[in-house]
């Protein structure tokens, strides 16, 4: 296989270091990933202890990455609980989409959330196009897990707002399963108000089935099409 | 064993020497930038590249030749960050970064070899390169992915070949009491290699030398750093090493030769690396310069050629202590 022979330098080599926190093609080396893997660690058995974390359907996440986990987003623990169901090569490529306004907001921020959480930013009302085409050749080619929160924020009533298109574009038209997840308990967990989570409320993970959107066409029609579904098959877990 | 007379950093004359000299270079070389800058002739993006280059070498330089006049300890834990780095750049230059276990037996190995040196265990020292070797070698095997295995395992090698047992060579040095002199003289003398080589191949011009690999080179300037370095190791050699069998105007002149030839092909070696990989700078670590390895690259091959050229004629470290931590 001659492709496995092309050198590949890193996708962020050049860059800054405060770019280099910012940016979607930030790739970690040792030391990113040891990071990653003692705060991974410690947010499992955190939300093992305090919030006796359950998680339920586990045999549908996909055997290899690539793949992208969507879930309603009600608390800043719902990253942290979906990174926290997976395992192995999964767990070390999944990145969290987070909104660059907060996530990325100073350099002490922008690191933790870089090395710790493995987040990539997402800069809301903003020209995204050339950055959505990164994400998606980058899903693919480096393989990776995508923790994405379609509504596009965080919801303040408990109650899901519909998907953004945004999603579509990632995986219309290519095999890479979406997998629909449901977080119950979050948002008393951890209310989109308060400044820290609060220990001793019950937190679940329910994993739906994945979903594939090969035929699904690259416009917007399309997108809307994958959005829907997306909607549908994670509302369809809450009941 | 180096001679040495007693006393504390500034003991040896040539310590003193070297490091008055690079303070007046830095000195000289700031006052003759702020001239360029005062005349108005330079465009003003010449100018910023100038302050930042000057400006890189003024946290550079006390960080190298800091750590020498502080002791042993200091010299081989700098030589240790520094092995680091340059393994960094290197790693997420090449791709190889992504190889998690090869990437993390490559970071123990220059651990250990550096703490061999620390340790002044010669034997574990020598050992490390060819146990690592095979280490490299078979420590891929298990993950069941032959794909890309000769690749990676040569980029492996290769790495701690450079970065791991070369430049280790330069910590190992200080185990010898009479150290100072010698390290100073080889981080500086790569330092001017460089220079000399820019300058005559600007005064002189002519062919090129090697223009695939580097554009800029010229045979006029390689050939003039070799007359520039050689002279001064050898003039600089042989007040180190007076009344040793190294203090023979044939081994002092070859010594010289041999840290200009070495340190050019340091060079070149990485700027092979470099255009292989159609990359211009190796990092961003040294505004003005690149990476750590644009910076250092000169003392890869410099390091191991001169410590086994002094080892011959007089060994390192021989009355000093041996496995002062393993015991």
């Amino acid at each position: 296989m001659m492709e496995d022979w092309k050198l590949r330098p890193a996708r962020d080599l050049g860059l800054r270091p405060a770019e280099r926190l910012r940016s979607l093609g930030r790739e970690p080396g040792l030391f990113g990933l040891g990071v990653n893997a003692a705060w991974r660690r410690a947010v499992r058995a955190y939300l093992r202890s305090f919030h006796g974390f359950r998680v339920e359907g586990r045999e549908n996440l996909p055997a290899q990455p690539p793949f992208v986990m969507v879930a309603n987003h009600a608390s800043h623990l719902d990253a942290l609980a979906l990174s926290a169901a997976l395992r192995g090569p999964a767990a070390r490529r999944a990145h969290a989409m987070a909104a660059g306004d907060l996530f990325f907001a100073n350099h002490a921020v922008a690191a933790l959330s870089a090395y710790a959480i493995n987040a990539l930013p997402v800069w809301r009302g903003r020209s995204r196009r050339a950055d959505l085409e990164t994400m998606r050749t980058r899903l693919a080619e480096d393989g990776l897990v995508y923790i994405l929160f379609p509504e596009g924020t965080r919801s303040r009533s408990g109650a899901m707002a519909s998907f953004q298109p945004g999603l579509g574009m990632l995986v219309a038209g290519t095999e890479i399963p979406v997998v629909p997840c449901w977080i119950e308990g979050a948002r008393e967990a951890w209310p989109a108000h308060a400044r820290a989570p609060r220990p001793f409320r019950p937190l679940s993970l329910r994993i739906g089935p994945p979903l594939r959107f090969s035929d699904a066409p690259q416009t917007r029609e399309g997108w809307q099409q994958v959005a829907e579904s997306g909607e549908i098959a994670t509302r369809s877990l809450s009941l | 064993m180096i001679p040495h007379p007693p006393g504390g950093a500034f003991a040896h004359p040539v310590t003193t020497g070297i490091i008055l000299a690079t303070l007046a270079v830095l000195a000289l070389s700031g006052l003759a930038i702020l001239a360029i800058s005062k005349s108005g002739r330079a465009e003003p993006e010449f100018r910023k590249e100038l302050w930042l280059r000057w400006g890189s070498w003024c946290v550079l330089l006390p960080l190298m030749l800091g750590p020498v006049l502080l002791g042993r300890e200091w010299t081989i834990a700098a030589v240790t960050v520094l092995s680091l780095f340059c393994y960094r750049e290197y790693a997420r230059a090449t791709g190889l970064f992504r190889e998690r276990v090869l990437s993390l037996v490559i970071v123990l190995g220059i651990l250990a070899v550096n703490f061999a040196a620390l340790d002044h265990w010669y034997g574990f020292f020598t050992a490390l390169w060819p146990l690592m070797a095979c280490l490299l070698a078979v420590c891929t095997i298990p993950l069941d992915r032959p794909a890309g295995y000769i690749q990676r395992t040569a980029l492996a090698i290769l790495a701690f070949m450079l970065f791991g047992a070369g430049l280790a060579h330069l910590g190992y040095m200080a185990n010898d009491p009479g150290y100072r002199p010698l390290v100073l003289l080889l981080l500086t003398a790569v330092a001017l290699n460089d220079v000399a080589a820019f300058t005559c191949g600007k005064l002189i011009g002519g062919a090129k030398l090697l223009p695939a690999t580097s554009p800029n080179k010229t045979v006029s300037g390689s050939l003039g750093a070799v007359v520039v370095t050689t002279t001064l190791v050898a003039l600089v050699g042989a007040a180190i090493f007076r009344g040793t069998p190294l203090a023979n105007p044939v081994w002092l002149v070859a010594m010289g030769a041999l840290v200009s030839v070495a340190g050019q092909a340091g060079d070149l070696l990485l700027s092979s690396i470099k255009r292989d990989l159609g990359i211009k700078d190796m990092g961003t670590v040294l505004p003005g310069h690149g990476g750590v390895l644009d910076r250092f690259n000169s003392l890869l091959l410099v390091a191991p050629a001169i410590f086994h050229l002094v080892q011959y004629f007089l060994g390192f470290g021989l009355t000093a202590p041996t496995r002062v931590i393993t015991g």
